[in-house]
């Protein structure tokens, strides 16, 4: 380790070396690591006035855990079905979103991968201008059309399709195509870049073997794009279980999404503990559930990212 | 041309992890010599150039210039310049900035880095160039900037890694001169890297052969060609044909080899080797191709060899005629083209001469690789 | 047969996509134009500009824009130079440490914003506890805690970009550099960062970008500095109004026009480098020539015509008063209004008619009469929309309202704002 260090200072010299490990140890330890720890720290801890903070009182609990499976103490329910219905169904609808974005985006990632000519680049500007946009507008714009007198109803009822405007938002469809919409392009560019390198004679080779398009895909493009079919639905599925401004602005009053309950556990009960708490166990759901689906699809840490 | 400042390697090794890179080099390195590191790749030619010029911290031993310990002392504090072997121009700088970089640095002003381009530029041969990038260069031409580049920091020590290794065989050929020439005008100390021996027999005044982190030999390159030290540098440096054996007699400075193959065979002991050698040691003897003659059939003798003529070529300047020879490899003996007639030996035996002062007696030992 | 269908089903396929993808923006954008005080285009009023003038005079969307170029600078500075020396380190770090150092740096990407927003929130507020410091520190501040936060995962996109581009760096150019003189700082200076000078450009304006649209991250750590984005959540979450379209409209517009700009750019360099290949691009012959500039530049085209576009928006809107036009919609549902009301007296008199009648025929017997069938009856009653004569959406004034449009607009939550 230290000949490392000193091979590293007599690479770098040594006040660029300095600058370069202590902005790396300042982002590395202080901005991910600590804090991550410090929020895992807080959560085995009760929700004190700051004066009590490191008092006797403060010793560490599993309440805020166990809130959030049992419910406050002494409530009438043996379970909080509640804030689990909220935190399962978070997982599922992120489920959703992926595969939703997975089924819309692999086409077009295919198909951008293996084209060539100037409309492509009109094409990849057209994908990222929406995501420059900020993401509270890209929801309120989905807002505008799904909302009850929006674009789509007008539309429908306009036609004559639909007696009466259609909730989109009671029904969560706003809130599912809002995510999708918000993701399309975490989902596409890892897709595009690993097809982009597949050769093309694969593909006529395997044409030329007499094989219909879907076995073409099925056995020669789909494996080949794998790790960054992985990526892509690591990223969605992450993002979407941790979003908060679209269900904010596009789900409907009565259905929560798991991240705004940590919002009101902050914001509004003002206890920060119990957030951590929730904040870790979304965190930890999450990473899971992403490392069980990428042994389950034979896929390495390593590809992430790429 | 002794007043340029040398560079001395004291019991110089070099170790990364568990691999010894240098083993135990002492060098002396006379001040304004052309001196070459001869060595196939990987041999360590390039880490104790890298010690010199100071990327490169040695394990143990010392690197002095100009009878200075440089311990501790960074690449950029050295009186060296470095040629590297993809040339390591400024990709994103003019020509003219490139070369004057070292005087940027020490804040020289523009004028004054251009007045020196200019007069670099005409050393090099090309003027007028000073304002176009490097890529818009000619490879022999980004060579010669290179080298302008180096020269420009006013170097005591100049060190060139390989440097003609990406140009093709005529530019090599001409650069070969050309830095020869720029190195007697400037007269500073030049240590040059190469696995080319034709480079380092026409520039060097002295070479250092290395194998495997060793050094093998250091003298000028007649030395080396005709009196080789082991039987790497014998082999590594032009073409030589081996026949291995033990020593059956030593007789002053010669001695006889039982060859495996070709019977008792009279050769002289090289210099470096002489006393060494005792009765019943295992010796190589090297003998050139261009030392052999064809002797009339029948001869005998310690001086004459016998063997199966596999094939023969024409060369042009040489006839070559290869010969079945110790342990599957042949002998070659080339003929010089002097206009004579020529009958084909192909598949007979024939007898070869050579004088013992052309052949070349060490220990046994590790040849090159082809 | 079978190949163009297929192609017609992709082009089928990419339009659906497309319309997915930016036919929300392009609506939204349009609101921005109608003088409906709810943000909707198929009702479509008055062509107007009023909704930018309100934006420009809304001083929370103002402080709001002032905080997030703040915030966006810091977060640009840190993270490129986090990103900057994460990816140096990446290249040289020692091998067996080099998958679990990329694993980390790489995971702020993954982790929830919201999670990043908590744990800086809570980490920071325990350093400042420990260091003894008050609510008011630095260390506490809205604007550091929103940059160290969005810091975290934005230096990783940096990391990634610069690092992309730090390997095809040849590192003799630095010892290059050493060895003529130079200071470790010096050639870091003169040739490694010129050679990163365009991945950092990227870099930057990823990180602006992401910085500037953040919002689970910067809602836990704004403090008492709200971001634009934090502000407009705040507007959408409870009433929107077209004037965020309008402020969407601007945004879009900015970004097409860089894009362009940018595409432009490439276009032209790369037409340059291949007529240096080419000299005798410049003879094509009698045909009409536009300025080299253009020549088979599409981007360049669209930049000019988007341009002139924008000119005329703007020199439209210093003229065009919309105000008739107002006047007009605004008379016209004043009419509608009370040709409704009128109509329900109508009914409510016949209806009073009828019962009277009933009860005249029957007496008191009449307690089943049939309730009025028509919803729109009840719902324009209770509409206080009506009754202020102002947001109804219908825009048929000829027409009598129908089915259940009426109803509807008791639940219109731009009935109870009024008009403008």
């Amino acid at each position: 380790m230290p000949s490392f260090l000193k091979e590293f200072f007599n690479r770098n010299g040594t006040g660029m070396g300095l600058t370069i490990l202590g902005l790396v140890l300042f982002w590395t330890i202080g901005l991910i690591i600590l804090p991550q720890l410090s929020m895992l720290d807080f959560s085995f801890r009760p929700n004190l006035p700051p004066p009590e903070i490191g008092g006797p009182k403060d010793v560490y609990t599993l309440e805020n855990y166990k809130y959030l499976i049992y419910g406050p103490e002494g409530g009438s329910q043996d379970y909080n079905t509640v804030d689990l219905r909220v935190f399962f169904r978070t997982l599922v609808a992120a489920v959703c979103v992926t595969i939703f974005n997975l089924i819309l985006c692999y086409p077009i990632a295919y198909y951008l991968g293996q084209s060539k000519g100037s409309h492509i680049r009109i094409f990849a500007i057209m994908l990222i201008i929406p995501y420059w946009i900020n993401e509270i507008l890209r929801a309120f714009a989905l807002r505008i059309i799904f909302g009850e007198t929006g674009v789509l109803n007008t539309l429908f009822v306009g036609l004559g399709i639909w007696d009466t405007p259609f909730d989109f938002i009671r029904n969560d469809i706003a809130l599912y195509a809002g995510l999708g919409y918000a993701y399309i392009l975490l989902m596409i560019f890892p897709i595009y870049n690993v097809i982009e390198s597949l050769d093309r004679n694969q593909i006529e080779a395997a044409r030329d073997l007499g094989a219909p398009w879907w076995r073409i895909h099925w056995r020669v493009v789909i494996p080949y794009a794998k790790p960054g079919i992985s990526s892509g639905c690591t990223m969605v599925f992450m993002l979407s279980a941790g979003a908060l401004a679209a269900p904010q602005i596009l789900g409907g009053p009565s259905s929560l999404w798991f991240t705004q309950l940590i919002y009101q556990q902050f914001n509004d009960n003002n206890d920060w503990p119990q957030g951590a708490a929730y904040a870790v166990v979304l965190l930890v759901t999450c990473i899971l559930f992403v490392l069980a689906m990428m042994r389950l699809f034979k896929v390495n840490m390593g590809d992430i990212g790429k | 041309m002794s007043a340029g400042i040398g560079v001395d390697l004291e019991s110089l090794w070099i170790r990364f992890g568990d691999f010894v890179a240098v083993r135990d080099a002492n060098v002396h390195i006379e001040g304004g010599d052309f001196f070459s590191f001869l060595g196939p790749s990987g041999c360590g030619k390039t880490t104790i150039l890298r010690a010199v010029s100071g990327f490169l911290e040695p394990s143990e031993g010392n690197v002095l210039i100009g009878g200075k310990n440089m311990k501790g002392i960074g690449p950029n504090k050295r009186p060296t310049a470095l040629i590297f072997q993809n040339l390591a121009l400024f990709p994103l700088m003019k020509v003219w900035e490139n070369i004057t970089f070292s005087m940027e640095i020490k804040g020289a002003s523009a004028a004054e880095r251009r007045r020196r381009a200019d007069e670099l530029l005409d050393m090099i041969a090309l003027p007028d160039q000073g304002d176009k990038l490097p890529s818009e260069l000619s490879g022999g031409q980004r060579q010669r900037v290179a080298i302008a580049r180096a020269l420009c920091a006013e170097p005591d020590v100049l060190l060139l890694d390989e440097p003609l290794s990406a140009l093709d065989l005529k530019l090599r050929q001409h650069m070969r001169t050309e830095l020869r020439e720029i190195q007697q005008r400037v007269g500073i100390t030049f240590i040059y890297i190469t696995h080319d021996q034709g480079e380092a027999l026409t520039m060097s005044d002295s070479i250092a052969v290395m194998r495997a982190g060793v050094i093998d030999q250091i003298a000028d390159g007649k030395t080396i060609y005709n009196d080789p030290a082991t039987a790497f540098a014998a082999s590594f440096v032009g073409e030589n044909n081996v026949f291995r054996g033990k020593v059956k007699r030593v007789m002053g400075d010669e001695a006889l080899i039982a060859t495996n193959r070709s019977g008792d065979l009279v050769a002289r002991i090289s210099t470096a080797n002489r006393g060494k050698l005792a009765e019943g040691d295992d010796a190589m003897m090297f003998i050139r191709p261009e030392a052999f003659a064809i002797a009339p059939e029948g001869a005998t003798g310690d001086h004459f060899v016998t063997a199966r003529v596999t094939h023969e070529e024409f060369e042009g300047n040489a006839f070559n005629i290869f010969t079945e020879g110790d342990g599957g490899k042949e002998i070659k003996v080339s003929i010089p083209n002097l206009g004579q007639s020529f009958k084909d030996h192909t598949g007979q035996n024939i007898t070869l001469e050579y004088d013992a002062r052309n052949a070349v007696v060490v220990p046994a030992g590790e040849l090159a690789a082809e | 047969m079978n190949s163009s269908f297929l192609r017609i089903s992709i082009w089928v396929y990419l339009a659906i996509f497309f319309a997915y993808l930016l036919g929300p923006l392009v609506i939204m954008s349009l609101t921005a134009f109608n003088s409906s005080s709810f943000p909707r285009i198929s009702p479509w009023e008055c062509l107007t500009f009023q909704w930018f003038t309100e934006l420009f005079h809304d001083q929370r969307i103002l402080n709001g824009i002032k905080n997030s170029l703040i915030i966006g600078a810091g977060t640009v500075v840190l993270s490129v130079a986090m990103g900057l020396a994460g990816a140096l380190m990446l290249t040289q770090i020692w091998p067996k440490l080099r998958a679990t150092y990329y694993t980390i740096i790489i995971a702020p990407i993954l982790i929830p914003g919201v999670v990043l927003g908590i744990s800086t929130l809570v980490f920071w507020d325990r350093i400042n506890r420990m260091l003894g410091l008050g609510a008011d520190s630095v260390l506490s501040n809205g604007v550091f805690l929103t940059v160290i936060g969005q810091s975290t995962f934005i230096a990783s996109y940096c990391m990634l970009v610069l690092v992309a581009r730090l390997q095809r760096y040849d590192t003799a150019l630095t010892e290059a550099a050493l060895d003529l003189g130079a200071t470790h700082a010096q050639a870091f200076r003169k040739i490694l960062l010129p050679f990163m000078r365009p991945a950092i450009a990227s870099a930057a304006v990823l990180a602006f970008l992401a910085s500037f649209e953040n919002y689970n991250t910067t809602t836990f750590t704004f403090g008492e500095y709200p971001t634009l984005t934090i502000e407009l959540a705040q507007k959408v979450r409870y009433g929107i109004t077209p004037a965020i379209s309008a402020l969407a409209f601007i945004i879009v517009a900015l970004t097409v026009f860089f894009a362009l700009l940018n595409e432009a750019k490439l276009r032209r360099q790369e037409l340059v480098a291949a007529a240096r290949r080419n000299a005798m691009v410049q003879d094509l012959g009698g045909k009409i020539r536009l300025p080299s500039f253009f020549a088979g530049n599409m981007a360049a085209v669209l930049l000019v015509v988007f341009a002139v576009a924008t000119i005329t928006m703007v020199g439209t809107a210093a003229v065009y008063s919309p105000d008739q036009c107002i006047a007009n919609v605004k008379e016209q549902k004043r009419l509608e209004a009370e040709r409704r009301i009128q109509e329900l007296r109508k009914q409510r008199e016949e209806q009073r008619k009828q019962r009277e009648a009933q009860e005249a025929e029957q007496g008191g017997a009449a307690q089943s009469a049939p309730k009025p069938s028509n919803n729109s009856g009840f719902g324009g009653v209770f509409a206080p929309g009506a009754l202020g004569g102002g947001a109804d959406a219908e825009p048929e004034a000829e027409e009598p309202p129908k089915g259940n449009g009426g109803f509807g607009n008791v639940f219109d939550p731009n009935s109870l704002s009024g008009d403008q």
